[in-house]
């Protein structure tokens, strides 16, 4: 895959999902600000985690058919398509939390880096994880979204764990667990069957 | 050497027979139209034929890939028109055909150049049904696959694609 069509496929789906994008930020940024509990990181990491999930399931056949169409007939393979379908939602999410972090940071109250590392590592995660939702129905569809839930609690939870071994332990589970939810994603996207 | 070959190709899913066995040989440069029963099942014939979705029974070869196994090289060869027109209202003319390019590794220029040939050739063809043939045409494939066009657009979409192979579906009574 070029990086042309890369940058292609990932350009128009965050064009096409601009206005969530545009609401997600914003919905961050008023989480930052009026969240009570200075430097918590449960207000970061469940609400941006949850936003980049319900913008992985705006990835879903059907909301934008021409690109989906499109970017099927290409002659690409689904771990390629994967990655470059993954960015937008991946974006968004990373979007959401920076700028929830920025207006902690404005109000006063900036959570610190390592818990900002964390909420992105769980955000991140979870996407990727609720991307796989997209591609089945069903029971499988549940699971799928099951699982990214249980990701944003086990991130939680091992964030919670202690200091700055726990912060990292989360992280480098969020990245694991991140990176093989995107290698399923592009089997499941190989494997689908649009009709 | 033919193009596409389907042999008693039928596709099921939850016990419901989409795409009913069906057989048949497009040698390139041919043209051919498939009347099917439905509108579900001339989507679902146009889709196998294109490599969008695998023959649940018997089999299908485009140029001599199976498209269950190699599908990016199927895709390499036949190119798909759907039935539904271009949303210009979501995506503009131009973006499109940027687009298109950037997946099909065409270049900029040449891409413009070939979609505007095109699109003289489509003369008459709404821009949003226009657009999609046009870009299907832009790689230059050997297979054409149109689900379903509008009867009064056909000609056009013959005259534009040179010695491709086209394989029309069409709902019955249309064809």
């Amino acid at each position: 895959m070029t990086a042309r069509a890369f940058a292609a496929i990932a350009g128009a789906r965050l064009r096409a999902e601009r206005r969530s994008l545009v609401f997600a930020c914003a919905s961050a940024a008023i989480v930052g600000f009026v969240q009570s509990h200075a430097f918590s990181l449960e207000a970061p990491l469940f609400f941006c985690s949850t936003i980049g999930i319900a913008v992985a399931l705006l990835q879903g056949p059907g909301r934008h058919a021409y690109l989906d169409v499109t970017e099927r007939s290409a002659p690409l393979f689904g771990r390629e398509l994967a990655r470059a379908k993954a960015l937008a939602p991946v974006v968004s999410a990373t979007l959401a939390t920076l700028i929830c972090w920025a207006a902690q940071f404005l109000s006063g109250f900036a959570m610190p880096v390592a818990t900002f590392v964390e909420a992105l590592a769980c955000a991140i995660a979870s996407t990727l994880v609720a991307l796989n939702a997209t591609t089945r129905s069903g029971a499988g569809r549940f699971v799928a979204l099951g699982s990214a839930a249980a990701t944003i609690v086990a991130a939680y939870l091992l964030a919670k764990s202690g200091g700055a071994a726990g912060a990292a332990t989360e992280s480098i589970a969020c990245a694991i667990v991140g990176f093989v939810a995107l290698l399923q994603y592009g089997e499941s996207l190989a494997r689908y069957d649009p009709l | 050497m033919y193009i596409l070959r389907m042999r008693d190709a039928s596709y099921r899913r939850r016990g419901e027979t989409i795409v009913a066995p069906t057989s048949l040989d497009l040698a390139p440069g041919t043209r051919m139209t498939r009347a099917c029963g439905s509108a579900r099942e001339a989507e679902g014939l146009a889709m196998m034929a294109a490599a969008l979705a695998r023959a649940s029974a018997g089999s299908v070869t485009i140029g001599e890939y199976d498209p269950r196994v190699q599908p990016v090289h199927c895709k390499r060869i036949a190119a798909f028109v759907p039935h539904d027109p271009l949303p210009l209202s979501h995506i503009d003319a131009a973006r499109y055909v940027a687009y298109r390019a950037a997946l099909w590794d065409v270049g900029v220029e040449t891409a413009r150049a070939r979609i505007a040939s095109l699109l003289a050739r489509l003369e008459g063809v709404h821009e949003a049904f226009a657009y999609p043939i046009a870009g299907a045409l832009l790689p230059s494939p050997q297979l054409l696959v149109v689900d379903r066009p509008q009867a009064a657009i056909v000609p056009q979409i013959l005259a534009a694609a040179d010695d491709c192979a086209i394989l029309i579906t069409q709902t019955e009574g249309r064809a």
